[in-house]
């Protein structure tokens, strides 16, 4: 009796909560014309906005409006002029680059051939040994200084997807005399670009603040200043973009969506992603070793279910590892379809008895890959295989199970590329011996990636990636599942804003109605 | 007295470098940082975790890693940041202050709750108001703090819109966090008062001050509560102590820049120099804590003596 009456407070208090918490339209703050775009992400760049500290998607987010390349790569994501007005190739392995004349640093300091050359010296020198960045530019022999507004870049060997690059993280050009006078580690908190925004304040964990370079070479931007917000919990960034005080969020769980589109001041806006999720096989593992085992288990899932079911339908289905809007994605592949049958049929063949046990491993902190396993698991066991799902820590997954070949059978793994060029992800995942792929190797496979790396013509590249994508979907090393998409929630007085499908945040042409 | 603190200060130093050699040797255990600073995307050739490894100073034997390590260690140098190479000690002691607000308040509410509650109902025992004070204690330990945080962020800030939702900006920010952690501590806080405050009410020496004619409320608070106090500051001390530790599931939900996030997010980076030097001063923090706690059971109770008896 007393129990009853304790729980039935309890329900009613919760009740009660739950109600006043729903209950109630949400007002948005004030009318008064902002001059501060509030963008809330998800997490800190690391204590560093130095564009060689990084791999972070979200350095991408908040720098990409600091600094810029030689190159950039637009919302469409095709590569253009960025600090180079023209380039052009005198061989494959020297590149030269007209720079563009008048731009400064957000400090005055002008931009020009000592400052390519010094970035690079920075890189592939000894403040670069630290860098996780610096692998990717090793290609580069030396940069030689032409004129003021001509540089040259000597490689040591052909790089197809350079140019790419340069546009990408850790070539972002920093100004020479500042980083001389204050240091490195000064830079990191107190970055100077030749970006639109100038940061005028960084605390860890918690925002970052800009103000307008009006001054910036490719124009001056809508609003003075921008602020990101470092809020990790979904719900939160949420809650502050109902009330006003965040404009734009960015990642919006699937599971969310609905409150953003059910709020009248605000809109859902999607984009693709260049992360793709997929189960990899260890084919070091018997039956995995069967290639009719790993087609029976792409055959045996039904993946357009899990993206309707468990995302919402904010996915995509794949045919291979790689998104669409990677450079090598064979767009008239179709993934493996949904066929029970067929999948007993080659288990049958292989010789594979009933309640055969696999272990799957997964990231444990990934509630929503949590459920597409469990799917995954119900899905194989429809055809006789018994799945045991092993949560792990992402760290020791990633860097310790996988690498070692201790990951079990099958294993989670989700990946986009930053460069989004296949190259990147195919080569270190299907060459046998790289540090993510310790059991898979195919001397076909073999040659097609060194083939697509020796070449720097595209047109040639692209031929060999489709051709490499039809061997691997027979060859079923992985079980591609479906591409990312990327939700943001924008208060609908943002104009201008366009979601970006590599999250590097464009805010220069972003203002208020 | 002043002895009894030079020798526990003593055995501090002592644990510490236990500690030391624990959190240096199990976070080596942990996974490598060269890989973990490419998670993600980038390309780990060998060549490049070599490299990086080399840079790191992670090439050298383990016992040369140590050595240096605790060198730097006793001239009070903690070492870089392997992320963004900024000297740990700042980087934790700027966590510090939004730690010790965050703490300082959420014990605060948690205090300014759970006496009223726990001596109420201890004193009024099996009343209406001794129910209401053990069903609140059982909601404030029942409910998960991310969900009062989600909920408090809902109802005071996105529908009443009276409070920020996150942030750490002013004394208006630190209001709902405060108040999940206190209303949280605040159900455990109070049944412990309850009990001890049971305990006493029913001693002796509480029926002869009765007995004399004491106003009751001066029986209560100068009687009772005072000797009761023992298990409740232990507990406060425990609780305090691992509060500098940080309270990462609400500094997640309300963006608090606390020592917690900090901390996370050097493990999942293996980031060594960050990991030992915030799990040493934590330690250290802890004891100091600890021992200010044991310092105060004296003056509470002047029948704890603390040091060596004399016998």
């Amino acid at each position: 009796m007393k129990k009853n009456f304790l729980l039935g407070v309890t329900a009613a208090l919760i009740g009660a909560t739950a109600l006043t918490a729903c209950s109630g339209g949400s007002q948005t703050a004030s009318s008064v014309k902002k001059e501060e775009i509030v963008v809330a992400i998800t997490e800190d760049p690391r204590g560093s906005l130095d564009p060689i500290d990084t791999f972070l998607v979200t350095w991408g987010s908040i720098a990409s409006n600091i600094f810029d390349g030689l190159l950039e790569r637009g919302e469409d994501l095709k590569l253009r002029p960025g600090l180079a007005e023209s380039w052009e190739y005198k061989d494959p392995k020297t590149l030269e680059f007209k720079l563009r004349k008048g731009v400064a640093f957000q400090n005055g300091e002008p931009f020009n051939a000592e400052s390519v050359k010094f970035t690079f010296d920075r890189l592939l020198g000894p403040e670069g040994e630290k860098s996780p960045q610096r692998s990717n530019y090793d290609a580069i022999d030396k940069v030689e200084v032409i004129d003021e507004h001509t540089v040259v870049f000597k490689l040591k060997k052909p790089d197809p997807v350079l140019l790419t690059k340069l546009a990408g993280y850790g070539a972002m050009i920093v100004p020479p005399k500042y980083l001389k006078e204050k240091g490195d580690a000064n830079f990191n908190t107190n970055p100077i670009g030749t970006g639109p925004f100038k940061v005028t304040e960084y605390v860890k964990d918690d925002h970052i603040s800009m103000e307008a370079n009006a001054k910036y070479w490719g124009g001056s931007p809508k609003v003075k200043k921008v602020k990101y917000r470092i809020i990790p919990e979904a719900t939160t960034r949420i809650a502050e973009l109902q009330t006003g005080a965040v404009d734009i969020a960015a990642r919006i769980p699937a599971s969310q969506a609905k409150t953003i589109e059910s709020n009248k001041d605000l809109s859902l806006q999607k984009s693709g992603s260049p992360t793709v999720r997929f189960i990899r096989f260890d084919v070091s593992k018997p039956p995995m070793d069967n290639v009719k085992v790993r087609q029976a288990i792409n055959y045996a899932i039904d993946k357009q279910a899990i993206i309707d079911k468990i995302l919402n339908g904010y996915g995509k289905a794949i045919s291979t590892i790689q998104g669409d809007i990677s450079f090598g994605n064979d767009p008239n592949l179709k993934p493996y379809p949904y066929d029970p049958a067929k999948a007993k049929q080659l288990l049958h063949d292989a010789g594979v008895q009933p309640n055969t046990k696999l272990t799957l491993s997964i990231v444990g902190s990934d509630a929503v890959f949590k459920e597409v396993a469990q799917a995954v698991s119900a899905y194989l066991k429809e055809v006789g295989l018994a799945v045991e799902i092993k949560p792990q820590d992402v760290q020791t997954l990633n860097n310790d199970l996988i690498p070692k070949a201790k990951a079990g059978e099958m294993f989670q793994f989700g990946w986009g590329g930053w460069t989004l060029d296949f190259d990147n992800t195919a080569y270190l995942l299907y060459k046998k011996g790289q540090f993510w792929n310790p059991s898979y190797g195919s001397p076909e496979v073999d040659k097609l990636l060194d083939a697509e790396r020796n070449s720097v013509s595209q047109e040639e590249r692209q031929k060999i990636f489709y051709q490499l994508d039809k061997v691997l979907i027979d060859e079923a090393v992985d079980v591609p599942l479906y591409q990312d998409m990327t939700l943001w929630g924008v208060n609908k007085k943002v104009k201008g804003f366009v979601t970006p499908p590599d999250d590097r945040l464009r805010l220069k042409d972003v203002s208020f109605e | 007295m002043l002895s009894y603190v030079v020798r526990r200060l003593f055995h501090t130093l002592i644990v510490l470098f236990g500690i030391s050699l624990i959190v240096f040797f199990a976070i080596r255990l942990t996974g490598d940082p060269a890989v973990a600073m490419f998670q993600g995307a980038g390309e780990p050739s060998k060549e490049a975790l070599d490299q990086i490894r080399k840079a790191l100073g992670l090439d050298k034997p383990l016992w040369q890693q140590y050595l240096l390590f605790i060198g730097d260690m006793l001239t009070g140098d903690m070492g870089v940041s392997f992320r963004n190479q900024q000297p740990v000690l700042q980087l934790i002691m700027e966590r510090m202050g939004a730690t010790l607000t965050l703490a300082f308040a959420g014990i605060f509410v948690a205090v300014l709750i759970a006496f009223p509650v726990g001596i109420l109902s201890a004193v009024k025992r099996g009343s209406f108001m001794d129910m209401f004070g053990r069903i609140f204690s059982l909601i404030g330990i029942s409910f998960p703090n991310f969900w009062l945080a989600i909920m408090l962020i809902l109802i005071f800030a996105v529908n009443l819109q009276w409070l920020p939702a996150s942030g750490y900006n002013g004394f208006e920010y630190l209001i709902l966090p405060a108040i999940s952690l206190g209303l949280i501590l605040s159900g455990v806080l109070a049944r412990l008062i309850r009990s001890s405050m049971l305990d006493v009410l029913h001693q002796h020496y509480i029926r002869t001050a009765r007995a004399k004619g004491v106003a009751e409320w001066v029986v209560i608070i100068r009687h009772a509560l005072r000797n009761a106090l023992i298990p409740t500051i232990t507990f406060l001390g425990l609780q305090f102590g691992a509060l500098l530790g940080g309270v990462v599931i609400l500094e997640q939900v309300f963006s608090w820049p606390g020592v917690g996030r900090l901390v996370i997010d050097a493990i999942n980076d293996r980031d060594y120099p960050l990991v030992q030097g915030s799990v040493l001063i934590l330690a250290f923090m802890l004891m100091l804590v600890n021992l200010f706690v044991d310092l105060l059971y004296g003056i509470i109770d002047p029948r704890i003596k603390l040091g060596r008896e004399r016998s």
